[in-house]
């Protein structure tokens, strides 16, 4: 690498490190939260919700599930201003993200409380437990555990993903990048110090989740 | 205290009880016996609705539900008679995320309402009745098959139910750790609890046993004394099932 590459290097390392604190991390961890909301909530209704409803979320993960998710924004930023709903760029992106979280997730969720052994159920319906307590109280926490390394990919993918969030305009760290290639001219270097970037984010995720699941080995499940 | 009539259970069309017929007063304890399918596990689970009877009555103290093919229990009915019942499961059923005082601190707390503190102190002194004073911190993997069942058993006594149900308890242990949960058994016998218990262990149901019962193709075939049922019994099924449990 030249001088003037390094200096432009460098030069853009603030400029993005701020776009990646103020939009791509409050992009990914607002829509993993909600996200993960929307996941429990739909595994849960599809396991033991009532009939219509639990065809309505099968329905919804079915069609996040076959749809791109740069078609899923394009909808909400682009489309939907058309029949009224006008909603801002951050909001709008928020929005695809949990979505798309929440339908992947759901499947997570939903495969991991059916994974608790039945004499979970039975001994929590045993001390008289409802339903819902039992659920709450001893096959969510449990259930947790099985999901905790496929969430986490998942919040390691949404971490990425948030770049597609430049196509509504959001002016996120990739997007960052874009514009200072197209004052500096150097795609290589800009891309690849961005790419290092997010590298470094999923890298302290990781961390994260190998923190997780050690907490989570203080009891084994059968 | 347990009252059960002609109670039948069918999945499909295949009858697992056929008609059961079962009194037990209050402190005392009943054994049954017999080879496996007779639906000994199945009559147990019918009496803490695990299983949903198809028809007949399941009544403990003044509580009496009644089954009808198609009737609907009431939730509340149903949640107020397994209050009253404990059950102690042969694979123990602990819940491995949460250690050995607070399995037995669960019930109090989620179901009864119970303060922490107070849920706290009643585990550990069951957990002393029990013999693991010193394990209360330990998570279920830590301990032993005996120790597990025996955390089971005062799980199922912290809610003080009017009844406890065992089922097969100490058929998943080794061999040298059954004593431990028969100790334990024969102690809440002599303390007055009202007791059913599932087992091939004949020389409790011998000591302890106020009552044996002997079922075979989802009847009772057999009920009396354990002296009567184990050593007297002329009835052929009796004793080719007890014949067969001597050559193992």
């Amino acid at each position: 690498m030249t001088e003037r590459q390094w200096n432009i290097a460098l030069d853009s390392l603030l400029p993005l490190l701020k776009a990646g604190v103020a939009f791509t991390i409050p992009l990914a961890l607002i829509s993993f939260v909600l996200g993960l909301l929307v996941a429990v909530l739909t595994a849960i209704i599809r396991l033991y919700g009532p009939k219509p409803l639990a065809l309505a979320a099968q329905f919804y993960v079915w069609v996040i599930r076959g749809t791109p998710l740069l078609v899923q924004l394009f909808i909400i930023f682009f489309g939907l201003p058309r029949v009224g709903i006008v909603i801002d760029p951050f909001p709008a992106a928020i929005i695809g993200f949990t979505v798309s979280v929440g339908a992947y997730g759901s499947e997570t969720v939903r495969a991991a409380i059916l994974s608790i052994h039945k004499g979970q159920w039975e001994a929590s319906y045993a001390l008289g437990m409802t339903r819902w307590q039992a659920l709450r109280r001893t096959v969510l926490p449990q259930a947790a555990r099985v999901a905790t390394p496929t969430l986490a990919s998942s919040f390691i993918s949404l971490v990425k993903d948030t770049s597609l969030a430049f196509t509504v305009t959001v002016p996120e760290m990739f997007q960052r990048s874009q514009q200072i290639v197209a004052t500096t001219y150097e795609p290589l270097v800009l891309y690849v110090e961005v790419a290092l970037i997010y590298l470094l984010i999923c890298s302290f995720l990781s961390f994260g989740q190998a923190r997780l699941e050690k907490h989570f080995d203080r009891y084994h499940t059968r | 205290m347990l009252t059960v009539s002609q109670l039948r259970k069918s999945f499909g069309s295949a009858a697992v009880l056929d008609g059961i017929d079962l009194r037990l007063e209050k402190g005392k304890v009943l054994v049954m016996i017999g080879p496996s399918g007779s639906g000994k596990t199945t009559l147990l689970r019918c009496i803490n609705l695990l299983e949903t009877p198809t028809e007949g009555s399941v009544a403990v103290g003044d509580l009496e539900l009644a089954f009808a093919p198609g009737r609907k229990q009431r939730k509340a009915d149903i949640l107020a008679l397994r209050q009253r019942t404990g059950m102690v499961f042969q694979s123990y059923n602990l819940f491995p995320h949460r250690t050995a005082a607070e399995n037995i601190m669960e019930g109090l707390i989620t179901v009864r309402k119970t303060s922490k503190q107070q849920a706290r102190e009643r585990a550990f002194e069951l957990l002393g009745k029990v013999g693991l004073a010193d394990k209360a911190d330990l998570y279920p993997h830590q301990l032993s098959g005996g120790q597990q069942q025996r955390i089971g058993i005062a799980r199922a006594i912290a809610m003080d139910p009017d009844l406890l149900l065992f089922d097969e308890p100490t058929s998943a242990l080794d061999p040298e750790l059954v004593g431990e949960v028969l100790k334990v058994m024969r102690a809440l016998a002599a303390e007055g609890r009202t007791m059913v218990v599932v087992t091939h262990e004949m020389k409790f149901a011998e000591e302890v046993a106020d009552t044996v019962v002997l079922m075979d193709n989802g009847r009772i075939v057999e009920r009396g004394t354990p002296a009567e049922v184990l050593r007297e019994s002329g009835n052929e099924r009796t004793r080719a099932f007890l014949s067969r449990l001597h050559v193992q």
